[in-house]
């Protein structure tokens, strides 16, 4: 990956309905660096998610606001044109598509996102597969089940993760990918953001527990409160929220 | 065992002669002249010819059915009801409409296969496949032929049993078949073979596996098994406009039974087929029923569970886009105790198509201890489309266990996002949900069946979704 590639997100205010819900967001994550986003329910976390990955069901309300890729401007584009323009959304709430399989979903989306340079044939893509889903401690009749049907909330966090690692995207964004999972889990998943970043994926882990920053050190932490980041440091701008939680932020907003 | 040796036809027609190379083409509509015109081409036994004209007198004697879809259109006057099965092909590849030639090459099907699907060819590799799957099958015992040559060479075991399930007075349709049938396959297997290869139409030689008027008869002995597939992905282009087919089966005891369709008539045709078996003591019928073509189809495979410990299973899928209405589904009626049945319909409605589930599921008094479900779920892939179910419990006991899950959806903007999140364009995303959603009765369809109809559905997705 480029060194100097970046996801930047610039002046993003944005409304669900007619409730606004992000105000006037602008972070900029760079190759194989991870941000943590924390803030407590209702700050507008998911709705990050969901917008930089292109929700139809969320309406950009400025139209100065930009969201790029390597200088690529995505507000305009198809979440299917995103994803093939290397950004990745680990969704909070995985939904089950009954009949649609796996292992088949990856490879179709591996061959879609991927380079034809670096496309891999069946056998090896199956051997990455399963290798991968070993190292996440998913079983691999999990494989060559329907997407998610009967997943407890742990196997789809693990499977959003799993989905992540193989197709290797240039930025990801992990919304709560910790929230339902145990210590165990965590560990794991937090091993798979570390391999990540090496790799040189950009992270935006959005996160309400400071829990899994323990195993995975964040290179920046940001703040998201009713819809605004209200501020931005090192790791232990993390440590401060484990002690005290949001309150300072969320008072000083009330005022 | 069944005597291979062929018996003498003692009951000859009398007055007509039949010469060899005569191109025979009845005159259009229905009367008992060309019901006898009929019998007497094939040269049939007296029986059968009094049998097509007992037929013709119920079909005459019947009122259309006023439920399913709209029946009201067929001029049954203006229907060839027999040719001779080279002349109602295409005369060249370029005849064909350019819908038909259009979509045999993006499914991908061979040059040969092209041409013979389109009927301008009668001569393919299938020839050569017939000829030593039939060696393999005189050897066990097995008969496989067309219904005529199976009226010709095995007469007493045809008159045993033909017509016995669906007799003509059955329904109106079943007694136009009964007049005017031709071609259809005939199958017998004797008590304890397993045929494992399945058999198929397509491998007969003539033509006559796409006619109009069918009529298949199937006895598999005690214990035996066979697997029959007929139809193809294929669009089968047909100047006919009224398919009207009959398939009887006769599963014994301990025997087992597969009959698996893919039909996908041209859109101008209508597609009114009666199929039953007759499933004795511990066998195992199954119906796998896939309907894509036709401007009207009107199919409800059923199993009579007569034996105690039968099981019966109807596995149907069903794809209506513009102008198509696919009214199908099953019945199941249980006369015996431990019986078991099972109906799995799964629909998908497209730009304006109509999809019903019809089905019976009938538990007599002698039916103790029964179980049977019905899974019937639809999808609608836009507002324009619909999907109807008509589901008939007709329960006349106490001691049952009756499940019954029905479901309409769309296809939800979630599964849409969540899959063009993941690089996937929304029309490939569609077309991965309905396959997703069709997938548990397409997965139990031989593996070139299914890569095919998956492609199918996705084609006829791509030509009417925006």
């Amino acid at each position: 990956m480029k060194s100097n590639s970046s996801f930047k997100i610039k002046n993003l205010s944005v409304d669900l309905g007619k409730k606004q819900i992000l105000k006037d967001i602008t972070l900029e994550v760079q190759v194989g660096k991870l941000h943590a986003l924390m803030g407590p329910n209702g700050s507008g976390k998911s709705t990050l998610g969901q917008t930089l990955m292109g929700n139809p069901n969320y309406e950009i309300k400025n139209k100065n606001a930009n969201i790029k890729i390597d200088g690529k401007n995505l507000t305009n584009l198809k979440s299917d044109d995103r994803a093939r323009l290397g950004l990745f959304l680990a969704f909070q709430n995985p939904i089950s598509i009954p009949g649609v399989n796996v292992a088949n979903l990856l490879k179709t989306a591996v061959n879609l996102i991927k380079k034809k340079s670096k496309q891999q044939n069946v056998w090896e893509f199956n051997k990455l597969l399963v290798s991968k889903a070993k190292l996440l401690g998913i079983k691999q009749e999990f494989l060559s089940r329907s997407l998610n049907e009967e997943f407890s909330g742990g196997e789809k966090k693990k499977l959003e993760m799993l989905q992540a690692v193989v197709i290797c995207p240039k930025f990801a964004i992990f919304d709560e990918i910790d929230t339902g999972l145990d210590i165990d889990a965590l560990k794991v998943v937090a091993r798979g953001l570390s391999q990540m970043k090496k790799q040189g994926t950009g992270i935006l882990l959005i996160t309400h527990y400071q829990r899994i920053l323990r195993f995975v050190k964040p290179d920046f932490v940001h703040i998201l409160v009713d819809g605004r980041i209200v501020e931005s440091d090192g790791y232990k701008l993390a440590q401060t929220v484990e002690k005290n939680g949001y309150k300072k932020w969320v008072k000083i907003i009330r005022e | 065992m069944v005597q291979t040796t062929v018996t003498p036809i003692t009951d000859y027609r009398f007055g007509f002669s039949k010469p060899e190379n005569y191109v025979f083409k009845a005159k259009k509509g229905l009367n008992s002249m060309v019901v006898e015109e009929i019998s007497a081409h094939k040269n049939e036994p007296e029986w059968m010819r009094e049998f097509r004209l007992r037929a013709l007198s119920i079909f005459y004697s019947k009122k259309l059915p006023t439920w399913g879809g709209d029946l009201t259109t067929i001029n049954f006057d203006n229907i060839y009801y027999y040719i001779k099965p080279t002349e109602k092909k295409a005369k060249s590849w370029a005849d064909l409409p350019a819908e038909i030639r259009d979509t045999y090459d993006r499914i991908g099907i061979p040059e040969a296969e092209k041409k013979y699907l389109g009927g301008v060819s009668a001569q393919y590799e299938s020839e050569v496949v017939y000829k030593s799957i039939q060696s393999t099958l005189s050897k066990k015992g097995v008969i496989f032929l067309d219904m005529d040559s199976g009226l010709k060479q095995y007469p007493d075991l045809v008159r045993e049993y033909f017509g016995k399930i669906i007799p003509p007075a059955d329904n109106k349709f079943s007694a136009l078949n009964s007049a005017v049938w031709s071609g259809g396959s005939f199958i017998y297997v004797p008590p304890g073979v397993h045929v494992e290869l399945p058999l198929q139409a397509y491998f007969r030689i003539n033509a006559a596996n796409m006619g109009q008027f069918e009529r298949t008869l199937i006895i598999a002995d005690e214990g035996s098994y066979v697997h029959y597939v007929e139809g193809c992905t294929a669009p089968i282009y047909t100047t006919d406009s009224l398919h009207s087919a009959v398939v009887e089966i006769y599963v014994k005891k301990g025997a087992r039974v597969r009959y698996t369709t893919i039909q996908n008539w041209s859109t101008n045709t209508y597609n009114l087929v009666t199929k039953r078996m007759r499933v004795e003591e511990e066998a195992f019928g199954e119906w796998i029923d896939g309907n894509i073509g036709s401007k009207l189809t009107m199919k409800y495979p059923s199993v009579y569970l007569m034996g105690k410990g039968a099981r019966g299973e109807v596995l149907s899928v069903a794809y209506a886009g513009a102008g198509q209405h696919q009214d199908a589904g099953g019945k199941a009626i249980h006369f015996a105790p431990y019986t078991t049945s099972k109906i799995t319909s799964k629909s998908v409605s497209c730009a304006g198509g109509r999809t019903s589930y019809r089905g019976l599921i009938q538990v007599l008094p002698s039916a103790k201890g029964a179980k049977t479900k019905v899974v019937c779920d639809a999808l609608l892939i836009d507002d324009a489309s619909r999907s109807d179910t008509y589901p008939t419990m007709d329960i006349r006991l106490n001691d049952v266990s009756i499940e019954h899950e029905a479901t309409v959806s769309k296809i939800g903007d979630e599964q849409l996002f969540y899959l063009q999140s993941r690089g996937i364009k929304k029309a490939d995303a569609e077309a991965m949900i309905v396959n997703g959603f069709i997938e548990p009765i397409v997965k139990e369809l031989p593996l070139e069946y299914a890569v095919e109809l998956n492609r199918l559905i996705q084609l006829e997705m791509e030509g009417s979704v925006g």
